[in-house]
């Protein structure tokens, strides 16, 4: 079984690390995950894209096959209309509804749901860069792909101490809204 | 016991070079292969090895260089454009036969090219990096393991030929994160290669004077052995000569100690330098290297599912290369070879030399994306 899930966003949005987390967590699990990040030269604003492939036997291509995608969330408006027809029909797309604006043709596609992501990141957490926390949180409750505990431990292994207690508020708020989001 | 990490390419190949032996890093940091420069500054300190960022790329291989002509095991890692500003030092190594690991994580060129995207178009550039007469040994890294056995690989080869290795990773490789197999550390310990010394009187060391296809023998520094080191060429003490008899030797030798030698024994060492994969019963054979190679597993699985019998061949050691091996599958594959690499045919040109046969399907691509499956499956349908 193979999941392929795609963050979008631009440079310095700490996409690459919530990859990673995942990737991580599914090897634990006695998968294998990998993430291959592909990003422009600028430092800051270039569209950045996350390919996390997980699977429960061997994966060499490590990029997503286009049109093969199960899942993508974006938070930025170019990253996710340059991206985005790598996700399947039917597929689920998860936007921050201030930073990225989906056409009426897209709406048709996919399933859209759009979560303020950054402002859950920013006001109800405190931080805006526990910001790919709430996104890994979003990302896992609406596929299902990893165990929930693991994943938490997975995340607060790769983050330092002191800011355990924000991201496991952000990775539950994450739960939270994906959740209100998938009973609309 | 083999060992299971998580990592990427970039990060296991400083990795390697630890575990084989290495004590000095010099470099200068650029995408896609900092993350080599990264772990090594972590780690040769913690093992009294010594990490120096220098000023520039050029400094960073000449302090390398330095390091390694007084017998410390030394690395340097950088991309396409620092190997451009390195050439002359490069040359430095194999003229004066000095042991370097050189990682070279590529992405487009030419010049500053496309920093953060993934190529392969500088396996000619490792095969002739600079001026003059040599043969250079190039490996290239086709999975994440790969990235640690094979720099672990450069090392003993530079050991035991006296040269500067290519150790060639892409940005795909160089920056793709997951899981590895790596080798027991114990055993990769018991491979590790060192190179000779003269154990005799110390006014009969001549570390040049060595027979025909052989590697120069050249002793520690501050053990009371001398010799001279020259870009020039050389005799026997290293000292600068224009004695037609010795320049000729001087440059037969040292293209011969790597091509010769490698024709003779049918490759360098004992390790594999190429990987089949389902080979045996195909009828179509798609040669793919680096990163490209990863794409073509998934390709021969998508056509063996659709009943096109594909295999593939993957060469690790691109210089020299396995060229007995790729003139058997030239007889035997005939024009139902698919090659594809990512840049314009660099590889290519080395296979239809060697099968003296230009009728290949091939597909290149040079604009910094990576070759997906099913790129190479319609073209191999192509074919059929």
């Amino acid at each position: 079984m193979r999941n392929t899930i795609r963050f979008t966003g631009v440079g310095g949005q700490g996409v690459l690390l919530a990859g990673e987390i995942m990737a991580a967590c599914k090897i634990k699990e006695g998968g294998e995950g990998l993430k291959t990040a592909t990003y422009t030269s600028q430092v800051r604003g270039g569209a950045t894209v996350v390919d996390i492939t997980l699977d429960d036997g061997t994966i060499r291509y490590p990029y997503a096959n286009e049109g093969e995608i199960d899942f993508m969330l974006s938070v930025a408006n170019v990253s996710f209309h340059q991206f985005k027809n790598g996700v399947k029909p039917g597929g689920t797309i998860v936007v921050d509804p201030n930073l990225v604006q989906p056409t009426d043709e897209d709406r048709k596609k996919w399933v859209i749901h759009e979560i303020p992501i950054i402002t859950i990141a920013k006001e109800e957490v405190g931080n805006v860069i526990t910001q790919s926390v709430v996104a890994l949180g979003i990302t896992n409750t609406m596929t299902g792909v990893l165990p929930r505990q693991s994943l938490i431990d997975t995340m607060l292994s790769k983050v330092p101490a002191k800011v355990h207690a924000a991201n496991i508020k952000a990775y539950d708020l994450g739960e939270k809204y994906a959740k209100e989001a998938m009973a609309k | 016991m083999a060992r299971e990490v998580i990592g990427n390419g970039n990060e296991l190949a400083a990795e390697a070079a630890i575990d084989a032996g290495a004590m000095f890093f010099s470099g200068y940091p650029i995408t896609p292969s900092s993350e080599v420069m990264h772990v090594a500054s972590d780690l040769l300190p913690e093992i009294g090895g010594k990490f120096i960022q220098m000023e520039d790329e050029i400094a960073g291989i000449a302090a390398a260089l330095g390091a390694s002509m007084t017998g410390v095991k030394s690395f340097t890692a950088t991309s396409g454009p620092g190997i451009s500003l390195k050439a002359e030092q490069i040359g430095l190594g194999f003229i004066a036969e000095v042991p370097l690991v050189i990682i070279n994580v590529m992405r487009g060129g030419p010049s500053t090219g496309l920093p953060t995207r993934v190529s392969q178009a500088d396996i000619g550039q490792a095969q002739y990096p600079t001026h003059g007469d040599y043969a250079s040994i190039t490996l290239c890294a086709g999975s994440l393991s790969e990235c640690y056995t094979e720099t672990v690989r450069g090392f003993n080869l530079a050991e035991k030929y006296m040269t500067p290795v290519f150790v060639l990773l892409d940005e795909t490789i160089g920056h793709m994160h997951g899981k590895a197999i790596l080798p027991d550390l114990e055993e990769v310990k018991a491979s590790i290669v060192n190179r000779a010394t003269f154990d005799g009187p110390i006014d009969e060391y001549k570390p040049y004077k060595v027979p025909m296809n052989k590697p120069a023998v050249i002793n520690k520094m501050f053990q009371g052995y001398r010799h001279h080191v020259t870009g020039l060429h050389h005799g026997d003490e290293g000292f600068p000569t224009e004695d037609a008899v010795q320049c000729e030797f001087n440059i037969e030798r040292l293209v011969g100690k790597i091509n010769t030698v490698a024709k003779e024994n049918d490759g360098l060492d004992d390790l594999p330098d190429y990987e089949e994969y389902m080979l045996e019963d195909a009828e179509v054979c798609i040669i793919a290297y680096g990163s490209i190679g990863l794409g073509a597993y998934e390709a021969v699985q998508k056509l063996r599912a659709e009943g096109i019998k594909a295999g593939m061949f993957r060469p690790i050691m691109l210089w020299p290369s396995p060229a007995k091996r790729i003139a058997e599958i030239g007889a035997k594959f005939k024009d139902k070879i698919f090659i594809t690499e990512l840049n314009m045919g660099q590889y290519t040109k080395e296979i239809e030399r060697i099968i003296k046969r230009d009728d290949f399907t091939t597909l290149f691509k040079a604009n910094g994306r990576p070759i997906a499956p099913a790129e190479m499956v319609a073209k191999v349908k192509e074919m059929m």
